[in-house]
């Protein structure tokens, strides 16, 4: 406990020390340069997370040259604040208009849409700001005080334990629906072809790819969910002649209510949990994590009919795990030197460029960056909170733009998104043929959700299955031999019981209906 | 004797180039890799030290793709007017050519190799706990234990992947090759001993190497490397003439005229010996080289495709 008060203590130093700057040829004393650059970019992190595609990938590209003349920690808790900025701002745009900024916005989009066509943005808006902040506190604690043991349990987690843990996603890609087990089971598998779509990973050899080099790499995750959403969702909405005007003018309060806050805390406490432990895995954890804590809500929650239909929970949960699992995937970065996402991929190349390498010695030779960097989250999720909660109101006002000026300007914005991360305009192309593709499920009333989970569970699905048996040389049984990996199957097979016995489902309805 | 020439290349540039008016516009970069890896930052460090001594931005491009043959093809193809340059690296200048089926660019009549910025040497890591100390020793117990050995790799057809490949074909072992998707999870999966060796680039291997949690047994380049002095070279360790390296340098289309050709890699050189850009090359694994030429780095390229195209053959890895 001693250790962790003097730890954060370096840290704190560190984020709040002043510091003479060059600018130009000045010299200006007594800076606080590191907050600063803390504040800076959790700003920048915001507004690209409300911008609809453009992430922070691109953007801590865009700035990697900018930080070669900063100081080390500056740099990094920069690019840090920007990184769980754009958490927060990525569930603005879910909320509002039903396009997930970010990956682990996509089940955002599901109920904090829903709430705000009934005219209560202003309080999915706040919760989601709130259980960010929450599972922002907790799991920067529990980085600064357990990382190095944290970083051994990923460790743990090989190709066996991955595969039946996206086993259990998957299954529960199926509680997410709310509709038709048919069609949700239907998008899955549709997903997963997308997702096959690319270079095989063992063999080299080119799957769907039609002859065409830019479907080398694979469909990328952005294109799919910028059509599935965004693109669809401008297209439905245009098809209705009154459409948006109705939800503005339901707004009745902007802060949550007595019934909300009794509803949101229990949920935003289950999903930090979630999120903090997922993060820690490196590929997907921090995504894992948003989707888990939805269908974890669903199962658990007394308002699960409500699901699908604007319930509190399903935005609380899952926002509250998204910037949990954020935090948290700094743990294999920073102890381990493996990047588990591609902005962590970046921070590492931020890192080379101020002559670091990222590592186990990081925390002992560099401890004013490890634990400087660490306080800053803290910090800066108190930035967050402090800069949202006002925003509130101005992003509600958002909506009174008429929509014929709207949906121009977030088509531009995603195309610009899409565009960037490979400079293909190939890529837009996709993404129209997505947003047609959405538009069609739509009309078949089948949802994208699952289709996302399928499409990046998939690939990985396949990718640590094969390297499973050519490790176990072909050796199924391994699967069940390990305990992680088998707890997983065996939640997975329950969980499975549980939906595909549809009758016991009907009974215990009856049950329920009964008692009342 | 090397100053004087580089104040005739200088002299002579500058001569050239207001004839020419190059470069009256902003150059681009194109790396052909996703952002965040190290040719990426390689790139943007070089790029920001040229644009200074070329007086016109120098912009950086990612075109990813297809193991970087797309952003290669896209340089390949463009006008040779000195305004569009790509970062070309091993994949796509070496393996990629004999790699993949078809491949819509000829790695050397296609392009002028102007300078090349990095190399880094390939190190040779065991997880702890396998019992083996010395090249000599891993070899014996990759004998004794036949299968047994895994060796991981960042992607299929990698360096990574063609160092085990060229390491079994030399000391007549066999282990079984486990390909990932990148570096990082293979490393990872190194660390918790799951694969028990890897020829990992040397600078994501030392920070793990320094801190005793992977021991690493040998270099892959003919010379020893500065980070790791006291580590031997696979050369010295009995695998004669072993020697390989990762490496990247800027390109250009073919047909780019030779006063930019020259002026460009005069600035280039002068942007990998500035103090500040050389010392955070350095923290990525690479050493200065002594190919500092046009002309050198194509033969170097012409050598490198030669001996991949060799050793893709053998290994059996293709992509179609």
């Amino acid at each position: 406990m001693h250790d962790i008060v003097h730890n954060l203590g370096i840290g704190f130093v560190e984020v709040f020390k002043l510091q003479s700057i060059a600018l130009g040829g000045l010299t200006i004393p007594d800076v606080p340069f590191n907050i600063l650059m803390c504040l800076v970019g959790v700003l920048l992190g915001t507004l690209i997370g409300v911008l609809p595609g453009i992430g922070p990938v691109a953007t801590i590209a865009m700035l990697l040259p900018v930080t070669f003349k900063l100081s080390p920690v500056g740099a990094l808790i920069m690019l840090a604040g920007i990184y769980y900025g754009a958490q927060y701002g990525g569930s603005t745009t879910a909320i509002l208009v039903n396009i997930p900024g970010e990956a682990s916005s996509v089940v955002t989009c599901i109920d904090g849409y829903q709430m705000a066509r009934q005219g209560r943005a202003g309080p999915a808006l706040a919760v989601a700001a709130l259980g960010s902040f929450f599972a922002g506190c907790v799991s920067t604690l529990i980085v600064a005080m357990f990382a190095p043991p944290l970083a051994e349990v990923a460790l743990k987690f090989g190709p066996w334990e991955y595969f039946s843990l996206m086993v259990l996603g998957l299954v529960s890609a199926v509680v997410l629906a709310h509709g038709s087990l048919i069609k949700a089971i239907a998008m899955v598998i549709l997903g997963l072809l997308l997702g096959l779509v690319g270079t095989d990973v063992n063999s080299g050899v080119l799957r769907f790819t039609f002859g065409l080099s830019e479907l080398a790499d694979g469909i990328g995750f952005v294109t799919v969910a910028m059509g599935m959403f965004g693109v669809c969702e401008i297209i439905a909405n245009l098809e209705q002649k009154e459409g948006r005007e109705i939800f503005t003018k339901k707004v009745s309060h902007l802060w949550p209510s007595r019934e909300d806050w009794k509803r949101m805390w229990a949920p935003i406490l289950r999903g930090t949990a979630l999120g903090s432990a997922l993060g820690i895995l490196p590929g997907g954890g921090a995504l894992l994590a948003s989707f888990g804590a939805y269908t974890l809500e669903k199962k658990v929650s007394k308002y699960s009919h409500e699901f699908g239909k604007g319930a509190i929970e399903g935005v609380a949960s899952p926002e509250s795990a998204n910037n949990a699992g954020a935090q948290t995937s700094f743990i294999p970065l920073l102890t381990l030197g493996i990047p588990s996402n591609a902005v962590m991929a970046l921070m590492i190349g931020a890192m080379m460029i101020q002559g670091i390498s990222p590592g186990p010695q990081v925390m002992s030779e560099k401890p004013a960056l490890f634990w400087g960097m660490i306080t800053s989250m803290w910090v800066g999720n108190l930035m967050l909170i402090v800069l949202n909660l006002p925003l509130i109101g101005m992003w509600i006002k958002l909506l009174t733009v008429p929509y014929r000026i709207l949906y121009p300007s977030i088509l531009v914005f995603m195309a610009v998104g899409v565009f960037s991360i490979s400079n293909q305009p190939f890529d837009c192309f996709l993404m129209s043929l997505f947003g047609l593709l959405g538009y069609i499920c739509v009309r078949l009333e089948c949802e994208p959700a699952p289709l996302i989970l399928g499409f990046i569970l998939g690939p990985l699905m396949e990718e640590h299955l094969r390297r499973a048996m050519l490790l176990a040389r072909g050796d199924a049984m391994s699967f069940l031999q390990k305990p992680i990996s088998a707890g997983f199957l065996v939640a997975s097979v329950v969980l499975l019981a549980a939906i595909a016995l549809p009758a016991l489902r009907k009974k215990r309805e009856e049950a329920f209906a009964a008692e009342e | 004797m090397r100053r004087i020439l580089l104040f005739c290349a200088l002299a002579f540039a500058a001569q050239a180039a207001p004839a020419q008016g190059w470069p009256a516009k902003p150059l681009h970069l194109v790396v052909p890799y996703p952002p965040g890896g190290p040719v990426d930052v390689s790139a943007r460090l070089v790029a920001q030290h040229a644009q200074q001594a070329l007086g016109q931005p120098v912009l950086v491009e990612n075109k990813p793709g297809a193991g970087g043959n797309i952003g290669a093809d896209f340089v390949a193809k463009s006008a040779p007017d000195g305004y569009t340059l790509l970062m070309g690296a091993i994949a796509t200048h070496a393996i990629n050519p004999s790699l993949y089926a078809r491949i819509p660019y000829d790695a050397l009549k296609d392009f002028r190799h102007v300078t090349l910025v990095v190399q880094v040497p390939n190190v040779l890591v065991v997880n702890n706990d396998l019992p083996a100390r010395s090249v000599q020793e891993l070899v014996a117990y990759a004998k004794a234990h036949p299968g047994k050995l895994d060796f991981a790799s960042g992607s299929t057809g990698s360096t990574g992947h063609l160092a085990g490949e060229m390491f079994k074909m030399m000391t007549g072992t066999f282990m079984v090759h486990i390909p990932y998707r990148g570096a990082a999870p293979a490393a990872a999966d190194l660390l918790a001993g799951r694969v028990q060796l890897m020829f990992d680039n040397l600078a994501s291997a030392l920070p793990n190497v320094k801190a005793g949690k992977l021991r690493a047994l040998a270099v892959t380049t003919r010379a020893r490397s500065s980070f790791l002095p006291e580590l031997p070279t696979l050369d010295e360790s009995g695998l004669k003439g072993f020697d390989m390296s990762t490496w990247w340098g800027v390109m250009a289309p073919a047909k780019t005229p030779a006063a930019a050709v020259e002026r460009l890699s005069a600035v280039l050189l002068g942007a990998i010996d500035a103090p500040e850009v050389r010392e955070r090359l350095r923290a990525m694994g690479a050493e200065p080289s002594a190919i500092r030429t046009p002309e050198q780095f194509s033969a170097f390229v012409a050598s490198e495709l030669q001996t991949y195209a060799v050793l893709v053959k053998r290994s059996g890895a293709k992509v179609e």
